[in-house]
């Protein structure tokens, strides 16, 4: 079914006369099982190449965090890699390596995931040291202490020294108010000085079950073949309760919210957050969250879409912008724009230049022509997005991850073709108010450097 | 949030090849014609309907000279922003809208040694011939207005005042300017050399090294040898042949030895974090020990997580997320470099275990067993090195840049296989030396 649609509505917006076939994909390559402990199985055929992804997705990230311990969910994935009770410490990257393999991890605010990539015949030794570890993961108090000296350096380097960053993670934890969202990924300083092994133990036998987790697997496999694999090695691990989930819905917003951030730096950035809503499972038919999707396209979607034209070329205004909208999450989600001063122009300047052409979106609507355009790079992507293995095993899971089906994905593309001007239109009118706007701006700070002061690099200021 | 940081693991640039169990047979490099100078090849892959083209041409930052640093990179992103073409003048706008509009992405780079045009279109040909043109225009005739390039002056003048705050980028260009000597790539953009750039220069730029005898292309997809011809012949149409003659770079010469406090350099920086670096001159692609330092650097640092410097600077002693080493053999000049970040307070030890760990490897090698693992890693990884478009277009345009073999792709495991301990012991001492080393330290003074 998918593919007609899809390729019928390529057809459409490229209005062209030579016949064009969408690649064979969809639904037909993807299979779908549940083992009897909960195990949630997806199969993404792609016979291109030899190779596969093989993903576990575990259903437990920052979102699920508690005050006091943030950053846990990401510390526990560190700690997946220290051993088990047949695997010791270092040897599980060992054998991946043995087989070729690429391996990584990484925690969401939504989830945490682990994947390798092999040639397929190794596919059965990289799954069953993922799955030994889904259930027997088995590190010592020594381990723990120098790896959690290891994420306090990731922070410093992605954080602490980033004021990009700094700015981020103000802009979050001032925009939630009580939403876990709040909490930074990687967890507070002051959480992962206190975070002890019992901690990532905890969160380990939380939320570490089968009935957590979904297995994606993409590439040259037979999916009969991956079925009886995965009962074999993920099928002895058993289904537990998993803690109660609090709903921890953010109160609504009440009027603007301002925090400034001092950090080293040479230009100052602005940052702009609205509370925004998200597509809820259940209701694909819901137009606001695909007009936000757009409205974010046009604003930012190309090199001349509205901000990137109207803000760092006519108006020289900001050195660079961008727009950030994810439509699906478990949480709830913030429509923002941020940029950096151009010199000589200050975040009042930026401000109001922005919220200008966010009036001229709202006062006159966008064009027909617009929203064809950054429709025609949605379908356009579709297609180049399966030239990687790996970013198909990445969309499925994380669509799964945020409560949706890999069956939602065509539905959601074929709506996103539907909306109108007049929706786009309406999602800012409705949405981009002060009322539940944040706003963050980094006022910078010199930084004393030995260097610059010798580099020269000064004398035009 | 990774929890591994991938590191730029060696020699990747390179390409793979191999192997061996699967039913799927390397797809071959086919050449295609010259046509204005320019050498092109092609793989043919028709499982989507797409196309990856690429066109690398000889006029990276290595040809600025240190007054105007910052002119190659220029002339190559100013193409984005205006150029005649055979409909008449397009600007900036326009050519977004059509890039756009075609769903096609397009873009320029400049590296050190080459600028490099890349185009992804869907391959039907309506679609796939206004991407050609397109950039045509812009390879032939960019107009380099002056008023942009006054916005883009500035742009790249606040983006420069914003990297001297950073610390990776102060230690990057630090860096850059010991280890290249006399070579051009030791310079560096600076708000001056910027200010200095003209319109005239970059026509001028433009003029000398965009021209076909500098030029390669390769074309990877749903596309046939003679649709492929067509693409090449689309794209150079306009373009010169050949022009004047280039003045020949200066030597790239070997790193001295030198006494330790010639070689360190420290640079007080208010981070939380030191970031160090050592490396020095090393090999180009074309290197017949091109193999036993790739091997070898994949055993030193090049291994993620199963490298020496990741066990001994993160694994055992928890000081820093990232450590790496890498060869980066260009055409005409490569270098050898290794780095990490921890905090202030330990800086002094990770450069200990750095240096000590690099040291012991150059002095004794690598074990038989580490060789064994290495040598099965890189074979048995061979295909996830060559499969997809993106991935293939990396290969081809390596073998084409540095002038290697057709069959690269295909020998490329039976290379790694007939390395021996020997070897990667040999070159090692043979390229490498601590006392050559040079080594940067940024971060706050401890005690």
């Amino acid at each position: 079914m998918r593919s007609t649609l899809f390729s019928f509505s390529l057809y459409l917006v490229l209005s062209c006369s030579a016949a064009f076939a969408a690649p064979e994909v969809g639904q037909a390559n993807t299979h779908e099982f549940q083992l009897s402990n909960g195990l949630k199985l997806i199969v993404r055929e792609d016979h291109r190449a030899p190779t596969v992804a093989h993903m576990v997705w575990y259903r437990a990230g920052s979102i699920d965090e508690v005050n006091g311990k943030t950053g846990v969910a990401h510390v526990l994935e560190h700690m997946m890699f220290k051993g088990t009770h047949k695997v010791k410490s270092g040897e599980f990257s060992r054998l991946v390596a043995a087989v070729g393999g690429r391996e990584n991890a990484f925690t969401s605010r939504d989830y945490t995931a682990y994947f390798q990539q092999v040639e397929k015949s190794k596919l059965d030794e990289v799954m069953r040291l993922e799955a030994d570890r889904m259930s027997n993961l088995n590190f010592d108090d020594a381990e723990f202490l120098k790896e959690i000296q290891v994420v306090m350096e990731e922070r410093r380097l992605r954080t602490e020294d980033n004021p990009s960053s700094l700015l981020d993670e103000a802009l979050t934890a001032t925009a939630y108010m009580s939403s876990p969202y709040r909490y930074p990924v990687v967890g507070w300083m002051n959480d992962l000085v206190n975070m002890k092994a019992i901690d990532a133990r905890d969160w380990y036998r939380s939320w570490y079950k089968p009935n957590n987790a979904t297995v994606v697997i993409a590439g040259d496999v037979d999916p009969q073949v991956i079925l009886r694999a995965v009962e074999k090695y993920y099928g002895v691990a058993s289904a537990r309760e998993l803690p109660e989930r609090k709903p921890q819905i953010e109160p609504m917003q009440k009027g603007t919210k301002r925090v400034q951030v001092k950090a080293p730096a040479d230009s100052a950035q602005l940052a702009m957050a609205w509370k925004v809503p998200k597509l809820e499972v259940g209701r694909l038919d819901d137009n606001e969250p695909y007009a936000l999707e757009l409205l974010s396209a046009v604003l930012d979607g190309y090199d001349n879409a509205r901000l990137n034209r109207i803000l760092v070329k006519e108006e020289r205004v900001v050195n660079d912008v961008g727009v950030g909208y994810d439509m699906i999450s478990r949480g709830p989600e913030l429509f923002f724009i941020s940029s950096s001063m151009a010199k000589g122009k200050t975040v009042e300047q930026a401000e109001s230049s922005i919220r200008k052409a966010l009036k001229e979106v709202v006062d006159k609507g966008i064009l027909e022509s617009e929203l064809k355009r950054v429709k025609v790079r949605i379908l356009s992507d579709q297609i180049y997005k399966r030239d990687s293995i790996f970013g198909q095993a990445m969309e499925i899971g994380s669509t799964e991850m945020a409560g949706f089906s890999w069956k939602d994905i065509d539905v959601m593309l074929e709506k996103m073709q539907t909306i109108t001007p007049a929706q786009v239109q309406a999602v800012a009118k409705k949405y981009l108010v002060d009322e539940g706007l944040t706003i963050a701006v980094l006022d910078p700070q010199a930084r004393q450097s030995g260097e610059s002061k010798q580099g020269g690099n000064r004398d035009a200021k | 949030m990774l929890n591994k940081f991938i590191s730029q693991s060696s020699l990747v640039i390179a390409l793979i090849v191999g192997a061996s169990t699967s039913a799927h047979a390397i797809l071959p490099i086919e050449k295609l014609d010259f046509f204005k100078g320019a050498q092109a090849y092609l793989v043919q892959t028709k499982a989507l309907p797409m196309v990856d083209i690429e066109i690398s041409i000889d006029a990276g930052d290595r040809y600025d000279s240190g007054v105007k640093s910052g002119l190659a990179t220029m002339a190559g992103q100013l193409m984005n922003y205006g150029a005649k073409s055979d409909q008449g003048l397009l600007n900036e706008a326009q050519i977004a809208d059509e890039i756009a509009d075609l769903g096609a992405n397009l873009g320029i780079s400049v590296s050190g040694e080459r600028a490099v045009m890349r185009i992804r279109t869907l391959s039907r040909k309506d679609l796939r011939d206004r991407a050609v043109q397109l950039a045509s225009a812009m390879l032939s005739a960019p107009t380099y207005d002056a008023k942009i390039l006054a916005r883009e002056k500035q742009r790249m003048t606040t983006a420069l005042l914003e990297s001297e705050t950073k610390p990776e980028s102060v230690l990057d260009r630090r860096f850059r300017k010991s280890v290249y000597g006399n070579y051009p790539l030791a310079n560096s953009p600076t708000v001056k050399s910027i200010a200095n750039i003209g319109a005239n220069d970059l026509q001028q730029f433009h003029k000398q090294f965009y021209r076909g005898d500098r030029m390669t292309v390769s074309i990877v997809g749903d596309v046939s040898k003679a649709e492929a011809a067509e693409i090449v012949q689309g794209l150079l149409q306009r373009v010169p042949q050949s022009g004047s003659p280039v003045p020949k770079l200066p030597e790239f010469e070997r790193s001295p030895v030198e006494p330790l406090s010639q070689r360190e350099v420290s640079i007080p920086f208010d981070s939380q974090q030191a970031h160090i670096t050592m490396g020095m001159t090393a090999i180009n692609r074309n290197n017949p020990d091109f193999f036993p330092l790739l091997v070898g650097n994949y055993i030193l640092g090049g291994g993620g997580f199963v490298s020496r410097l990741m066990s001994e600077v993160r694994e055992k002693r928890g000081l820093a997320y990232s450590v790496f080493s890498y060869f980066a053999p260009g055409k005409d000049a490569g270098i050898f470099q290794a780095g990490l970040q921890t905090k202030n307070d330990q800086a002094t030890l990770a450069l200990e275990v750095m240096s000590s760990t690099i040291a012991q490897f150059i002095a004794d090698g690598p074990t038989q067993g580490e060789l064994e693992a290495a040598k099965a890693n890189l074979i048995n990884g061979y295909p996830l090195r060559i499969d997809n478009n993106r991935k293939l277009l990396d290969n081809v345009s390596s073998i084409a840049w540095n002038n290697l073999p057709l069959d690269t792709m295909e020998i490329w495991t039976k290379q790694v296989e007939a390395v021996n301990l020997e070897q990667v012991k040999a070159a090692f001492q043979k390229y490498l030396a601590m006392d050559r080393m040079k080594i940067v330290v940024l971060g706050a003074k401890n005690k």
